[in-house]
């Protein structure tokens, strides 16, 4: 019996021991550390677990992203596979998406232990700073991922792009666009296509909704897939799909840049007769000393006349009077001799 | 150029569509058809809102009629279909579903959503009588309408101007001819003024 020990009191008090210890070191989660129901010392709290998670997940991630990376940058015309690039693309995302709101959350829990943590001793400002700077870590390290991820996403539509015109310069159907398929709106059912039978055994909604596309016909649909005969029939649909999704957009643009172009017209147009107005208006001028000069013309003539009309009309009664007295000389004269 | 009918439809992923509001300009059919050819729009309506993903537009015909749907998703899983001809223009049919959209979740609460009796959207009977001119109502047409009429406006401004520059021609022309014949008249007066020296 006395192999039995009860061992209990000495595990109590090493267990409050340790606590009063731990709890010098990290006040600002004593309210977790009533978690630690095992007295497990282990200063880890609960930040620094939730930080390591998310720094695991970012790794994992970026290993995804690598592989994402190598796969689009391949340029091969035909081994092309889009189910995992899609799908891949679609873990990375919502990777990404679940970090931030893991980050967002560690954050929060910062800022709740700042405000609870009204200490002023060193060590508990030191945390505080310490976890903030975990935190910007983080987020820059996801920043990374993130845009590592946009450059893959933007070298795949490049490829995309090339292998596209290549295909149309070897392919000659109508519906050659169709060979390489955008990856994200494919929601990773496994490619039916594989021994290159037309889509009778397909889901019937990807065939409806292929050929409820402003094209119509379902007849241009199969003759397009049997022309190209590939194991991209499956695909095909979904760039009629994204064509559709591009083309609202597109037709919005056209037409906004339509009306910009009718406005630079207006301007021209109003330039134009800006400048019509403004010869005119010189010829305006002309026209208005002409009429200045004649007017003034006349004026003087009128001046004249009026001093002849006086003259005139002035002298005339003392005219008639010598004309009277010449006439009566004259007369004279001639009764004389 | 005619909407025949503009719906709204809640379409959870799952496949099961209700339909919250919907107007319907019946007008140009017989009386008597008007009732299955309502329940065809609703069929069609729920039928390709059904099948349309997510954040995705599509365009479907079906005989004369086109129904444009947009499917928005989004956290109240709301979709809008629109049917009419064939001559209505495809990108202002949807401007107006996505504007409908909008409309819709800013006036009714999500809440109402589960019992589509008690939705009432009057507005959508409104913009469907708007919208039977897209001429007027869409922005971007309108604009596009405006600003053609003021180029026509523009170039008969133009043809007048150029009139008037002929007729200004012609009477500076004439201005000059008179000027010159005034002074001729102002230099007979004075010449006739010192000729005369009777006195």
């Amino acid at each position: 019996m006395a192999s039995i020990q009860d061992r209990t009191h000495e595990f109590k008090t090493c267990v409050e021991s340790i606590r009063t210890r731990s709890a010098v070191g990290n006040r600002g989660t004593e309210a977790k550390q009533r978690l630690l129901q095992n007295g497990r010392a282990s200063p880890k709290s609960e930040f620094s677990r939730m930080a390591s998670a998310i720094g695991k997940d970012i790794s994992s991630t970026t290993l995804k992203l690598n592989k994402l990376g190598q796969l689009a940058k391949r340029k091969t015309l035909f081994d092309d596979r889009p189910v995992e690039i899609s799908e891949l693309t679609f873990i990375v995302k919502q990777d990404i998406a679940s970090i931030n709101k893991q980050i967002a959350q560690l954050q929060a829990h910062a800022k709740q232990q700042e405000a609870k943590n009204a200490s002023t001793s060193a060590e508990g400002k030191l945390l505080e700073e310490h976890n903030k700077n975990i935190i910007m870590m983080l987020q820059s390290k996801l920043a990374e991922t993130s845009m590592t991820f946009k450059d893959v996403l933007e070298v795949r539509t490049q490829n995309m792009k090339e292998s596209k015109s290549r295909t149309e310069q070897f392919m000659y159907t109508a519906s050659s666009a169709a060979n390489h398929p955008p990856s994200m709106l494919y929601r990773g059912t496994p490619d039916p296509m594989g021994d290159g039978s037309p889509t009778k055994a397909f889901d019937p909604k990807g065939k409806s909704r292929a050929s409820q596309n402003g094209d119509v016909l379902a007849l241009d649909l199969d003759a397009a897939e049997e022309g190209v005969g590939s194991s991209n029939g499956g695909a095909f649909m979904q760039m009629q799909l994204v064509e559709q999704q591009d083309s609202y957009i597109q037709q919005r643009s056209t037409a906004i840049e339509s009306i910009e172009s009718t406005i630079a017209e207006l301007g021209q147009i109003f330039q134009q007769l800006a400048h019509m107005v403004a010869e005119q208006g010189e010829r305006v001028q002309r026209i208005d000393a002409d009429t200045q000069d004649i007017a003034d013309n006349v004026r003087m003539g009128h001046n004249e006349l009026l001093k002849y009309w006086g003259r005139i009309s002035n002298d005339r009664w003392l005219m008639l009077k010598i004309f009277g007295v010449l006439i009566v000389f004259f007369l004279l004269f001639i009764l004389v001799s | 150029m005619k909407i025949f009918a503009i719906s709204i439809l809640l379409a959870p992923p799952s496949g099961a569509t209700s339909m919250l509001s919907s107007a319907s300009d019946l007008s140009s059919f017989s009386f008597f058809q008007r009732g299955s050819i309502e329940e065809f729009m609703t069929f069609f309506a729920k039928t390709v809102s059904e099948r349309t993903q997510q954040g995705q537009r599509q365009s479907v015909q079906e005989n004369n009629y086109i129904a444009h749907v947009y499917n928005r998703g989004g956290a109240e899983q709301l979709c809008a279909v629109i049917i009419c001809d064939q001559e209505y223009p495809v990108r202002p049919a949807f401007s107006l579903l996505s504007k409908l959209l909008d409309d819709f979740i800013s006036k009714v609460q999500t809440s109402s959503y589960s019992n589509p009796s008690s939705i009432s959207f009057p507005d959508i009977q409104n913009y469907l009588q708007k919208y039977q001119d897209p001429t007027q109502a869409d922005t971007i047409m309108r604009v596009q309408q405006e600003l053609d009429e003021t180029k026509i406006v523009l170039h008969k401004t133009i043809e007048s101007v150029l009139q008037r520059g002929e007729k200004l021609d012609s009477l500076v022309d004439r201005s000059n001819a008179l000027s010159a014949q005034s002074k001729m008249f102002y230099k007979q007066a004075k010449k006739q003024n010192s000729c005369c020296s009777i006195m």
